[in-house]
């Protein structure tokens, strides 16, 4: 079964019947949350989302009425596929119940496994129509053209880019990249995160980036090709843009002098650049002094040079790809990211194994955000 | 999913869920905003009991700092465990809040 739609929350007063239904599910891969009240599963609804609830109808002080009642109420909560499981049989309760649109009525006297068989059943007819109404969404991205990512690299003499993009379980995400070429002599590289996560972020993923892109061309046209002059430029747009003021993102901008193999990098709450040197065969953090866009009016951006040899390569991420689940839960790790990177750089084939360190399937699926990697190297 | 404890010249929030992600961050937004609302503008965040912070929490904790200084407030933070605090460094979020390594007598 998909890792997805897993998470039911089950309310009963009694414990006995808790913990039978629980193990049921549990051996067919669903994670419980058992909550013995109404105010104790409103207390769990606080900070976790289950994908579906299985409530008792009959229970003292509030009963499973009242709680499809305050379910419905919150705007956060409505939308999750509401089950009764009940010992109660009278038709006139069991239409009140689903008058109050639950998706199904299921009578504790049914046998146990065919408890499981409803609930994975109603579990896969959600899922399937989630599928679908992503799939639906995205053909409408394709169709008017919204991508956070580009199609294609650009050929730059001189220079490989490359670039690696994972979406979050599939959905669109924060994260954006663009290569823009300016002329035959400057090409600028953008690696940015909205901060949140699924819809929201990706929305808000092409404000930013058409910000970006504008501000780009416009200094260029002025003759201004300071990244940290460009940088400060959009973030006093962001920071006065009510529709925006809310929104933050992180943003590395580099900008690549094609003839003189110079990069002009400047970070905006973003994670260190990482330079590997072939001359001296060293692997080292660039940090930028930026803040995120959109947090201050003065982001205090500076501009880091980097004069690139032949063979220097260079790495920058976003932080879903410094995220890792271990067995003491989730954390973030820059540190451990750049010890796998310290293998990898310095190769022919670098590029081919960064891929295989972060983006193989068995890693892929530790990512617990979107993730994306730009890589250069000089030629 | 916060608690709160009344100290001198500012409010200390306790923030009690270990992963501090998307699916919270909204929350506490909102109970963070309805404190300033309320009058406490100066407000220090505890990450005591917490692990790991997503992007989308810290978003909602800018705002909130952005939300408390149009208020004449601000916004620290305090008790943050070793990974965080390395986050916090290396995207220069130290930069925007003041970070202190345990409780203040006085909110500077």
């Amino acid at each position: 079964m998909s890792h997805k739609f897993k998470k039911i929350l089950l309310l009963d007063d009694e414990g006995f019947i808790l913990q039978v239904i629980s193990k049921a599910l549990a051996k067919h891969g669903f994670e419980c949350i058992m909550a013995n009240s109404v105010v104790q599963a409103i207390d769990i609804l606080q900070h976790e989302t289950p994908d579906i609830i299985l409530s008792d109808f009959q229970m003292p002080i509030i009963d499973g009425f009242e709680f499809r009642k305050i379910i419905l109420r919150d705007k956060r909560w409505r939308a999750i596929p509401f089950v009764f499981f009940t010992s109660v049989s009278d038709p006139e309760h069991m239409q009140q119940g689903l008058d109050m649109q639950v998706v199904d009525y299921i009578h504790k006297d049914t046998p146990i496994p065919m408890v499981v068989s409803k609930i994975n059943n109603i579990i896969n007819t959600i899922r399937r129509q989630h599928e679908k109404s992503i799939q639906e969404i995205r053909i409408a991205a394709e169709a008017l053209n919204l991508r956070s990512v580009p199609a294609e690299t650009p050929q730059i003499d001189g220079f490989q880019l490359k670039y690696l993009y994972q979406s979050f379980e599939d959905y669109p995400g924060g994260d954006f990249i663009d290569f823009i070429q300016v002329d035959k002599k400057h090409t600028f590289i953008i690696l940015g995160d909205v901060m949140g996560k699924k819809w929201g972020a990706w929305f808000f993923s092409f404000n930013f980036l058409s910000y970006i892109r504008s501000a780009i061309r416009l200094c260029v046209f002025d003759g201004n090709f300071s990244t940290a002059s460009i940088i400060q430029k959009i973030n006093r747009v962001i920071v006065l843009d009510t529709v925006l003021g809310d929104v933050l993102s992180t943003l590395s901008l580099l900008m690549i002098e094609h003839e003189t193999g110079i990069v002009h990098y400047t970070g905006a709450g973003d994670l260190p650049l990482i330079w590997y040197k072939t001359s001296e065969k060293t692997c080292l953090p660039v940090v930028s002094s930026g803040l995120l866009l959109g947090a201050m009016p003065e982001g205090q951006y500076d501009e880091k040079i980097i004069q690139l040899e032949s063979g220097d390569q260079l790495i920058i991420v976003s932080d879903g790809m410094i995220d890792f689940e271990t067995d003491g839960g989730k954390k973030s790790d820059f540190d451990l990211f750049l010890k796998k990177m310290k293998i990898v750089v310095g190769h022919d084939d670098s590029f081919d194994l960064i891929k295989n360190v972060t983006f193989s399937p068995e890693t892929s699926k530790g990512f617990i955000d979107d993730s994306s990697l730009i890589f250069i190297e000089k030629n | 999913m916060i608690e709160t404890v009344q100290k001198s010249g500012y409010l200390l929030v306790k923030i009690k869920i270990k992963e501090a992600n998307l699916d919270v961050s909204e929350t506490f937004k909102n109970e963070m905003f309805e404190l300033i609302n309320q009058g406490n503008p100066k407000l220090m965040v505890s990450f005591d009991e917490v692990a790991y912070v997503d992007s989308s929490f810290l978003g909602a904790l800018v705002s909130v700092l952005k939300y408390a200084m149009s208020k004449q407030g601000d916004v620290s933070v305090v008790d943050l465990n070793k990974d965080i605090n390395n986050l916090f460094s290396l995207i220069r979020m130290n930069k925007v809040f003041k970070v202190y390594n345990s409780e203040p007598d006085v909110f500077a």
